[in-house]
């Protein structure tokens, strides 16, 4: 995974940066808002991993958000059970929306993918809304008991949980199945004839994306300690897809750091208050006409680049 | 049973108009645009102002809000869709990046709360012990007749016969020297316009704020691959039995339940029949 010791050395000196802030200025805002960056941080990865390998865009990834952290809070606040439970409940429940919506879509070539994830997610807005007797509708579920009590242990689980899952896909996006993955990406008729069962690595890629998604759900319920049907909006899903457009698409370390940048940058902003996401909105139009490539990423590689021309 | 006969007709009228204009722009321009329900939103707003704050009568109103509608629509057709059409996602992400602007700018502008587009009629009529509101039934006769001129425009016009030449072969048109772009532009005016007449005529019964694209868009895309991607007959028969059995559903067992009506719509048509229910053209 790590070609070079430069890359290495990048990435220790990335989470080395991230653990070390929090020891450098302790205070709980700043703990605050690098916990929300990581949460982001892993949604954005996992979409990158499915979406941007295959090329097959994910209009709706809060669906998985929003099903992960309703079952924590089921789980937790109706049931009773205890905080850990919920991240293996809810990658399952994850993994049953996405086969649900991946089983008839993903097989069809053309945007169906996209639009059913987007209606997915919508409806299941809806549907928290209307039936609120039992998801309590507009204020969502709350009392839910936190994971780990102290903040900045709670830091530093969510980092490590970021790292892990940063790594697996990395790993598994330079494995055979993610060189099939670019494959799809690159020419899907193509892989057909090469006897690939394209429907099957889609749906696979698509199921792991979304148990890693609804994990990281339901750890932002616990941190939140509530859930609320904002989880499923439209508006979480095209945050996630501005992250990793800023990241870099389909380079999976660069959405990581498109995320952290974005919840940065947009705590800056928090004095333009309401105007923050018509920012967000405008900067997505902006990258799109002017950096389809993206920003962290390149701007890793050309740094990369320049080390090792340097050391050669 | 009557009142289940009328309502339905008149949000399948709402639908169609909708999901025509949707499914028109992808036959032309294998474009899926998701700012479409931003013409929606736009109409009913236009009108709102136009009515509340510069006292405009309301049929003035209406046309201009609809006038405005369809120069903003050849505007996102033109700077945000043209360059981005060699890719079918990158132009699913700039309409939505445009709806989401509209949705904030709308919102910014008026508040989340909701606005009163006003009825061309308030009365309300009776039908066979039946009431229904006036505003409903307009929207139904409207609906009714501007699909049918759509209808007509298409299969009688040269206009009509360049959309239909590139929707069935884009190529070939172009060869036949069919200027596509131009189409192009004239079908999303069309759409806008449609839209934006929905807008009007349901403002008065539905809510107006600034997320009410969103539904719309998903209601289109049930409709659109229910009635086969492209189809304009298809997607008007599809508006039909959508807005028949959301109000079937909200008549017999409750209202809650109307809103999964089109994505299980969707999920059912994808599994057994992905190319809609004429089945013209293969899941491409």
């Amino acid at each position: 995974m790590f070609n070079k010791p430069v890359d290495l050395a990048g990435a220790a000196a990335f989470v080395a940066l991230m653990a070390a802030l929090p020891l450098v200025f302790p205070s709980n805002y700043l703990i605050g808002v690098l916990t929300v960056s990581v949460m982001y941080g892993i949604w954005a990865v996992t979409w990158d991993f499915m979406s941007g390998l295959t090329g097959r865009e994910n209009f709706g990834h809060a669906l998985f958000i929003g099903v992960g952290a309703y079952t924590a809070g089921f789980m937790n606040t109706t049931f009773g059970f205890n905080g850990w439970w919920s991240l293996p409940a809810s990658m399952v429940m994850a993994v049953l929306f996405a086969l649900l919506i991946g089983l008839p879509t993903l097989r069809l070539k053309g945007p169906y993918f996209a639009l059913a994830m987007l209606s997915g997610s919508v409806i299941m807005q809806r549907l928290m809304l209307i039936f609120w007797e039992s998801t309590g509708g507009e204020e969502g579920l709350n009392g839910l008991t936190p994971l780990i009590r102290s903040q900045v242990g709670f830091y530093y689980f969510a980092l490590a949980v970021l790292v892990a899952i940063t790594l697996l896909l990395m790993a598994l996006a330079r494995s055979h199945f993610g060189l099939i993955l670019r494959a799809i990406r690159g020419d899907e008729a193509t892989c057909q004839a090469a006897g690939i069962n394209v429907t099957f690595y889609k749906i696979a890629s698509l199921v792991i994306s979304a148990a890693f998604a609804g994990a990281g759900g339901a750890m932002y319920a616990h941190y939140q300690l509530q859930v609320s049907p904002q989880l499923f909006a439209v508006v979480t899903s095209i945050t996630i897809i501005t992250m990793v457009y800023v990241g870099g698409m389909a380079s999976i370390y660069g959405p990581v750091g498109g995320a952290i940048l974005l919840v940065l940058l947009t705590e800056l902003l928090r004095n333009f208050g309401e105007w923050r996401l018509m920012i967000y909105s405008c900067a997505l139009i902006l990258i799109l006409f002017f950096l389809p490539g993206g920003l962290v990423a390149p701007t890793w590689r050309r740094l990369r680049a320049a080390w090792l021309r340097r050391a050669a | 049973m009557l009142e289940i006969l009328i309502v339905g007709a008149v949000s399948s009228a709402i639908y169609a108009m909708l999901a025509v204009g949707f499914t028109l722009i992808f036959g032309v321009a294998r474009v899926l645009n998701l700012a479409h329900g931003s013409f929606y939103a736009l109409g009913a707003y236009g009108a709102y102002v136009l009515t509340s704050q510069l006292k405009l009568p309301l049929l003035p109103a209406a046309l201009i809000s609809i006038a405005l509608v369809v120069v903003f629509g050849i505007v996102v057709e033109r700077v945000f869709i043209r360059p981005m059409r060699k890719s079918q996602l990158a132009v699913l992400m700039i309409t939505l990046a445009v709806a989401l602007v509209v949705e904030q700018a709308l919102f910014l502008t008026f508040g989340s709360e909701y606005r009163n587009v006003p009825a061309f009629i308030d009365a309300k009529f009776t039908i066979g012990g039946v009431n229904i509101a006036g505003a409903r039934l307009l929207a139904l006769g409207v609906g009714a007749v501007v699909i049918g001129a759509l209808w007509l425009f298409i299969q009688h016009t040269r206009y009509g016969s360049a959309i239909l030449a590139i929707s069935q072969d884009p190529e070939a048109a172009q060869y036949m020297g069919i200027p596509s772009d131009r189409i192009f532009s004239v079908v999303m005016g069309i759409s806008a316009a449609l839209a934006a007449a929905a807008g009007i005529l349901a403002g008065p019964f539905l809510t107006v704020q600034p997320t009410m694209w969103l539904l719309p868009i998903v209601k289109a895309f049930a409709i659109v691959v229910v009635g086969g991607l492209g189809s304009i007959p298809g997607s008007i028969l599809a508006a039909l039995m959508l807005g028949y059995a959301e109000t079937i559903v909200g008549y017999t067992i409750s209202t809650s339940w109307t809103e999964i009506v089109s994505v299980l719509a969707t999920l059912l048509m994808l599994m057994f029949r992905p190319a809609g229910i004429f089945g013209r053209r293969a899941a491409f």
